[in-house]
């Protein structure tokens, strides 16, 4: 549930967010987070700078084996430059080694895992976004695309997106846990929930100055307000 | 600044996702900001040709340089659009001298090269802090904001490059050939008259324009990359809640008393309803399509309207328009300067093809190399499906010729060769004479053999005597057919019926087997 804005120029256009919704055939909103440019431009880079390490050193080892070792090499250098991104993507989750270092990974349109198909589409087409030079399709694409897509991403329907790391369990502070005065959304919950979790890396005065904007709601003075958010708090999150 | 305004979804990102936003943000505003950036810097650009006309690299130099300048109305914008204050282009360009003031001096020398320069720009020119304040300000909100905007940066000048190299090569690739040789040319021998100095100052110019693309973009970045930061260190997100459900619970406490305050007015008249629709119609009289609730602000017909509209509306209803290419014209007729262009294409060709042959050691080597790979792909699926194929490929086979096997005994008679004494009719005479019975079965059981063996008779057990009597006569050797009849009934005379044969017989029949069978060891 998103809580209606009260101005009028914003309720016009929906607020700008990077999140993409995929809406699954049970009426459940997955949410992804396209990764833009600027990660994946490194991403890139890694991967690439891990291709020239291999392929330097292969070719150096093999450079000893003359014309058979020149076969061989050029043999690998077809395997590393159309396959290297490809049996990556699919055979470990949508990450290559630089995708995975940025915490990213490539999946379908739809969420689901990458397959072979869309890989091969999506890389072969690399071809398309570096021309004329360095990328410079891809680039415009990318800063174009609501969702952040160069061509081949666009051709193959596949979507680079934030991995979700496993959540920690938070730490709230000590507080007795009350019931709340009143009932509430699922979005108020969560910012209670929040501003108990996040209470140490918020300074003393702006967590007053926080708490005291619901102390007249909570039926409290405003020197009491924090606690007793934090009190509600435990409440929602129940015994642990 | 009211954050309820806010045109952002505030949320606390990580670093990446922040500059992400950033590039939507340049992108929903992208038509102010590009008009502003390049009404800016176009005649700046202009006045440096002008005045450096030959000197094209440091008039780009200085342009650079000047860049965290210009930068200040891309964030300015950015800063009003954000809160839903989008100023119009006119009121940008104005307030652009106010802006340029504070610490202009010290954005263009010392901290022209900080690579956090998009990150630190709002602490000056939105908080407008400056010196000690400022420094320590950056100190709190660098510690995790920095890293992104260094990365933003470093990414930026890359991208800045292969942006430019991408425009210079397209324009390259759009001239024509004749063009491009003659320039080759005379690029060599003009190049210290300095005629081609246009040429730089059209590069120059390739990268000003590219920089209306790149730079709102890059400020945009700085500035969530900005927000971002502020939002997890003062909790807006929070905020944003917090102030919501006040107004929320305050606006429901008033809505409550008000409707109490209705209902207690309005209970007398309600309780005499109540009492008069106590007993409703089984059947409604006007049908259910007919209109309902007219003297409501919102009567049936209006709802119906608003629902088919909505009906009308993305999630339920689904258009798409689909737009596809097809050939018009009939193919023209090929015209001489294309065949001509074809057998130049061809020659070419053929050309290239005498190269490669002067190489296929090379060619041969990956040739041997693919057909072995080939090969050993057929071989591995055949290992690999092996018990697939043992269990399917076996039924189709084509059913097998059975082999004759010769039988070892007939009528209880063995008739392997070397059972047989060396010579038969020496035995059969000492035999005759006391053991008669044995005499006859053994010439006889020597008879099958050598039929069997040297005739080659396609003998079987189940064969009874007349039968393999018929088969020696389809031999056509009448003298071995007389012999075996005569041999045949005599022997079943004995063997069944117990007959002795006449004692004449031994020699007649000795002597026709001697010249039956013995006959090449006589002679």
């Amino acid at each position: 549930m998103s809580p209606t804005p009260p101005s009028a120029s914003a309720a016009a256009r929906p607020l700008l967010d990077t999140r993409y919704k995929v809406e699954t055939p049970e009426g459940i909103d997955l949410i992804l987070r396209p990764a833009g440019l600027v990660p994946r431009a490194l991403a890139f880079s890694i991967d690439l700078l891990i291709r020239g390490a291999l392929l330097g050193a292969l070719f150096a080892a093999l450079a000893l084996l003359g014309q058979f070792g020149m076969g061989l090499g050029t043999i690998l250098l077809f395997l590393v430059t159309w396959w290297y991104m490809v049996l990556f993507e699919v055979l470990n989750q949508g990450r290559s080694p630089g995708k995975q270092l940025m915490g990213l990974r490539v999946i379908h349109d739809d969420g689901t895992p990458i397959g072979w198909a869309a890989s091969l589409t999506r890389n072969l087409l690399r071809f398309v976004d570096i021309l004329p030079f360095g990328y410079t399709l891809g680039i415009l694409s990318c800063l174009n695309h609501p969702a952040f897509k160069r061509l081949g991403d666009i051709a193959a329907g596949t979507l680079v997106v934030y991995r979700d790391n496993a959540p920690a369990s938070p730490e709230l502070p000590q507080a007795e846990a009350l019931r709340a005065p009143f009932s509430m959304s699922l979005d108020e919950q969560r910012a209670l929930l929040s501003f108990a979790e996040r209470a140490q890396s918020l300074s003393g005065a702006r967590r007053e100055e926080l708490a005291s904007i619901l102390a007249e709601t909570l039926q409290v003075p405003a020197a009491q307000a924090e606690q007793q958010i934090h009190g509600i708090a435990r409440g929602l999150l129940g015994p642990t | 600044m009211r954050l309820t305004d806010a045109s952002v979804v505030i949320r606390p990102r990580s670093a990446w996702e922040a500059i992400d936003l950033g590039v939507l943000l340049a992108k929903q505003h992208a038509g102010l900001l590009m008009l502003s950036w390049a009404l800016v810097t176009l005649p700046i650009f202009a006045l440096l040709c002008l005045l450096l006309w030959d000197y094209p690299s440091i008039a780009l130099l200085i342009f650079w340089w000047l860049k965290p300048a210009y930068e200040r109305l891309p964030l300015y914008i950015l800063s009003h659009a954000l809160f839903g204050a989008k100023p119009s282009l006119k009121q940008a360009l104005k307030a652009l001298p106010g802006l340029l003031k504070p610490q202009l001096l010290a954005s263009l020398t010392w901290r022209r090269l900080s690579p956090t320069r998009s990150f630190d720009m709002p602490v000056m020119q939105l908080e407008g802090l400056s010196g000690k304040a400022r420094s320590q300000r950056l100190i709190a909100l660098g510690q995790r904001g920095a890293k992104g905007a260094n990365w933003l940066t470093i990414v930026g000048m890359h991208l800045e490059m292969a942006l430019w190299f991408g425009i210079i090569s397209l324009f390259y690739m759009l001239l024509p050939a004749q063009v491009e040789l003659n320039w080759s040319w005379d690029s060599l021998i003009k190049a210290a008259a300095g005629e081609w100095l246009w040429l730089e100052h059209l590069s120059n110019l390739l990268y000003v324009l590219l920089l209306i693309l790149w730079e709102p973009i890059y400020v945009a970045c700085g500035f969530t990359l900005y927000l971002n930061r502020r939002t997890a260190l003062e909790a807006w997100d929070i905020e944003l809640v917090f102030r919501r459900l006040r107004q929320r619970l305050t606006g429901v406490a008033y809505t409550l008393l008000l409707s109490c305050f209705l209902l207690l007015a309005q209970l007398p008249s309600n309780a005499m309803a109540a009492a008069s629709s106590s007993s409703l119609p089984i059947e409604d009289p006007i049908g259910p399509q007919a209109e309902r609730l007219l003297k409501q602000p919102l009567s049936s017909r209006e709802a119906q309207q608003s629902i088919t509209q909505l009906l009308d509306q993305p999630p339920f209803e689904h258009r798409e328009t689909v737009t596809r290419w097809r050939f018009g014209d009939e193919a023209k007729e090929p015209s001489a300067a294309d065949a001509k262009a074809l057998s130049e294409l061809l020659k070419n060709f053929f050309t290239l093809a005498e190269l490669w042959k002067s190489i296929d050691a090379v060619a041969l080597f990956f040739e041997v190399l693919l057909w072995a790979m080939l090969f050993g792909l057929i071989a591995w699926l055949l290992w690999r499906y092996r018990d697939w194929l043992s269990t399917f490929a076996g039924r189709i086979r084509l059913p097998q010729r059975q082999h004759y096997q010769p039988p070892e005994q007939l009528f209880g008679l063995e008739l392997a060769p070397q059972s047989l004494p060396a010579d038969i009719p020496g035995e059969v005479e000492r035999l005759w004479d006391e053991q008669p019975r044995a005499a006859l079965g053994l010439l006889y059981r020597a008879l099958l053999s050598r039929l069997l063996h040297e005739q080659r008779l396609p003998l079987q057990s189940a064969h009874t005597e007349a039968e393999v009597l018929q088969l020696v006569q389809a031999l056509e050797r009448k003298e071995l057919s007389q012999f075996s009849q005569g041999l045949t009934h005599h022997w079943q005379n004995l063997a069944y019926g117990h007959r002795l044969p006449p004692a004449a017989l031994k020699q007649s029949l000795c002597s026709a087997w001697r010249r039956l069978f013995e006959q090449g060891v006589q002679v």
